[in-house]
């Protein structure tokens, strides 16, 4: 396995990047502040979520002391890189906040049920606890993937000892991560609603996307010849954890839904009552289809599970449907119906340009599969 | 008679699918083997066909799930549609926790026993294997090749056949003598007959009483001991079952109203103070007697209206109310309602209704009115007056101002 030379980056890639970027800028100028900001949340936690997911799936495998998934553990850590490129963009996602959380407005202050978590929901603490979260993930990045790229010149299986202790920790900073993403960036639109369920549906989701990138990833990468070693038993793996939190996602959200359905509560309800009206409907039910149905009967046979082209299509749906599932979650705040002309199709080629550039680049770094780590073997031995 | 199987005991995995491949060439019967433990490649290396029970699992989950949706369709919006938690008849929200239940209820029986009884056709305590002396050394650490009669075997052929693979130890395995007493034909034959059992008891069951109502003992109350209209009875000499009044006398509690129409009875006043133990007499009388068609506000939408179509009054509506001004509350409660004459003085205000007065409700109460039936049976004087005044509360709960706001 010897280090590939760096891809030749598309001109085609570049140039919708650069077009996207341009749309972006314009959106700022001539759409309003509102849907720039709301456009720039969802693409920020976009990724933000995958590279979360895949860093989830490599602290899984130490967590549990997983050996099928070692020669496939490269592809999630470089995936999970996209955490750095994520810090600056959320940095900027903070300028949304006066604009778009109520309960950091100064009107706040008028309402006493946001009154009383002024504190909590005002902007100096809001973005420390973002900013708290940014950390912790570098943290974590600096010891799963920093430690397992060095791993590849040392071989010190001191590497394999440290990671696990670490991985019962940042199961609790993922935990906070993933709620500080959902309460305080999505469910913080709207102060007065709240679930508690909402933190956990996040993390399906963004396990989701975290998954289907690696997959995806994979199944390019066996494409190009890469991998060699890793057999149909490991995508069937993958494609089980697909279509295994399809269901987890599915189950959730429905329990979500069906609670405040039958309770009624008016102020519970008004959430969903957004979302299935004025248009929105629609995307409710197209986001039940394409995060649900196509996916859980795309993948229920056992030959599906490991074939790479149904696994392909499969992920990139599944990419597709968590960005869906950002914009339904995000863009009934703003009011204007379903909205999406050239401000949102920018947002998407910028941001999807973005990451795309850099798990190109990132593919570059370190072997394919971590040859110092010494359970790489045992890995590749795995049957189902 | 010929034998069972020929087993050829090899002495590592490697040695056996080596083997596999040549014994299987020479086609002398079924390949079977036995291991202590899984080796991957053996399906393949066996050709053993793909298992159906993944398909069976999803076929029945699908047929699980479908059940439940019909099952809770038909009774909740088709057979015995119930207004529950203010939800139509048809929610299949409310449908999904079941439906997930009883499909992973299905899925999980097909897998199981499909598995066992279905493909895997056990418990097969007879099986010749078992009783072979290389038995334990299978499951330790020995491995064995398998020739089995399919249906005849040539055992002389076959120990040829996997001397020359490789096996180092040789077994013939006869037929048993008697086949044994539970198999997986068995139990899934008397699980069959009490499936079908149970759904012809069930479906029966529902049609014996859907056709014969009264069938004992579901007699739906009908059998009381109690003596019906036009039956004989021992119990008085005159053979009748209740003894008549003696003319020209009248119940304590029930005396006749002193008004021979309706229009006489407005006269009436209401006898009875307005106290809190009146009212809750009152409620108690017009919820069992009158809430089931009038409704428990008195608006006309009781539950037998709607089961029958009937169209009972609804007091709430201008033409009945008290009208006037109201009494000045004093006291706890307030003075009595004024009597009939002192309302018909003035009309409701604002209703365009001249004032209904509390004797025409009482007058009501005892000769029934259209469909409505006399209560004077059931109810003593004391609580019909009780339910006028009851009947004035909730008109005046339903149209309550803002002074009435403590």
């Amino acid at each position: 396995m010897s280090t590939p030379a760096t891809p030749k980056t598309p001109a085609l890639l570049l140039g919708l990047t650069a077009l996207g970027t341009v749309g972006v800028v314009l959106t700022g100028f001539l759409k309003g502040s509102e849907r720039f900001w709301a456009n720039w949340i969802l693409w920020f936690l976009f990724l933000f979520t995958l590279a979360l997911g895949a860093l989830f799936l490599v602290a899984l495998e130490h967590l549990v002391a997983a050996r099928w998934s070692v020669p496939l553990r490269r592809v999630p850590e470089r995936i999970a890189t996209l955490l750095i490129p994520v810090v600056p963009l959320a940095l900027v996602a903070l300028g949304a906040v006066p604009v778009l959380y109520p309960g950091a407005r100064p009107e706040a202050l008028q309402n006493p049920l946001l009154a009383g978590k002024a504190l909590w929901l005002g902007l100096p603490f809001f973005s420390f606890r973002t900013i708290v979260s940014l950390a912790l993930c570098l943290l974590a990045l600096a010891v799963f993937v920093k430690g397992s790229l060095s791993q590849d010149e040392t071989k010190d299986p001191a590497y394999n000892i440290r990671a696990r202790r670490f991985a019962p920790a940042f199961m609790a900073i993922f935990a906070f991560v993933v709620t500080v993403l959902a309460f305080d960036w999505i469910s913080g639109l709207t102060p007065e609603w709240y679930s508690d369920i909402f933190g956990v549906y996040l993390f399906a989701g963004g396990f989701l996307a975290g998954l289907a990138a690696t997959t995806l990833v994979v199944v390019r990468l066996q494409g190009k010849g890469r991998l060699a070693g890793v057999r149909p038993d490991h995508r069937f793996n993958l494609g089980g954890f697909l279509f295994a939190f399809t269901v987890f996602w599915s189950y959730i959200g429905f329990a979500q839904y069906m609670l405040m359905w039958y309770a009624n509560l008016p102020e519970e309800i008004h959430w969903y009552r957004e979302r299935l009206e004025h248009g929105w409907h629609g995307v409710t039910v197209a986001l039940a289809i394409v995060h649900f149905a196509i996916p859980f009967f795309a993948l229920v046979t056992r030959d599906a599970k490991s074939d790479p082209r149904r696994l392909r299509g499969v992920a990139m749906l599944m990419l597709g449907a968590h960005a869906l599932d950002l914009y339904w979650l995000i863009f009934p705040v703003l009011g204007q119906g379903v909205l999406f002309s050239w401000p949102e199709l920018s947002f998407a080629l910028a941001f999807l340009g973005l990451g795309l550039l850099w798990v190109r680049r990132s593919l570059s770094w370190g072997e394919d599969m971590p040859v110092g780590d010494a359970f790489l073997r045992q890995g590749l031995e795995f049957r189902l | 008679m010929s034998d069972f199987a020929v087993l050829g005991l090899f002495d590592s995995a490697d040695a056996l699918m080596k083997a596999i491949p040549q014994v299987k060439a020479k086609k002398l019967g079924r390949l079977e083997a036995y291991t202590p433990y899984p080796i991957h490649g053996m399906d393949e290396a066996l050709e053993l066909r793909r298992s159906p029970l993944g398909g069976m699992v999803l076929a029945m989950g699908i047929l699980g799930a479908l059940t439940a949706l019909g099952a809770q369709y038909w009774i909740s919006a088709i057979d015995y549609p119930i207004v529950t938690g203010g939800k139509a008849p048809w929610s299949w929200e409310a449908f999904v926790p079941i439906m997930f239940e009883v499909m992973v209820a299905f899925a999980t029986f097909t897998a199981g026993l499909g598995m066992l009884l279905l493909l895997n056709k056990l418990p097969f305590f007879g099986h010749p294997v078992l009783n072979a002396k290389a038995m334990r050394a299978i499951t330790r650490d020995r491995f064995a090749l398998a020739l089995e009669a399919d249906p005849e075997l040539d055992a002389e052929a076959a120990k040829a056949a996997l001397r020359a693979a490789g096996a180092t130890d040789l077994e013939v395995l006869p037929f048993p003598e008697k086949g044994p007493f539970l198999t997986s034909d068995f139990i899934l034959r008397s699980l069959g007959g009490i499936f079908v059992a149970c759904a012809v008891a069930g479906i029966g069951m529902y049609w014996a009483i859907k056709l014969v109502p009264t069938l004992i003992p579901i007699t739906h109350m009908l059998e009381q001991p109690k003596v019906n209209a036009y039956e004989g009875s021992t119990f008085f000499a005159d053979g009748r079952a209740m003894l008549t009044p003696v003319p020209g006398t009248v119940a304590r509690g029930y005396l006749p109203v002193a008004a021979a129409t309706q229009e006489e009875a407005a006269g009436l006043a209401n006898p009875l103070p307005r106290t809190p133990e009146v009212l809750a007499l009152g409620k108690k009388a017009f919820t069992n007697r009158c809430a089931v068609c009038h409704g428990p506000l008195a608006n006309g939408q009781g539950s037998l209206g709607a089961a029958y179509g009937a169209k009972p009054a609804n007091l709430q509506a201008g033409q009945f109310q008290a009208g006037g001004d109201r009494p000045v509350p004093s006291g706890p409660l307030g003075p009595p309602q004024a009597s009939g004459a002192a309302s018909q003085a003035k009309p409701g205000p604002g209703s365009g209704f001249p004032p209904y007065p509390d004797g025409k409700i009482y007058w009501t109460i005892v000769h029934g009115k259209n469909a409505m039936p006399s209560q004077a049976a059931d109810l003593t004087v004391d609580e019909r007056w009780a339910v006028v005044h009851y009947v004035r509360a909730l008109q005046r709960a339903q149209n309550a101002k803002d002074e009435d706001l403590p």
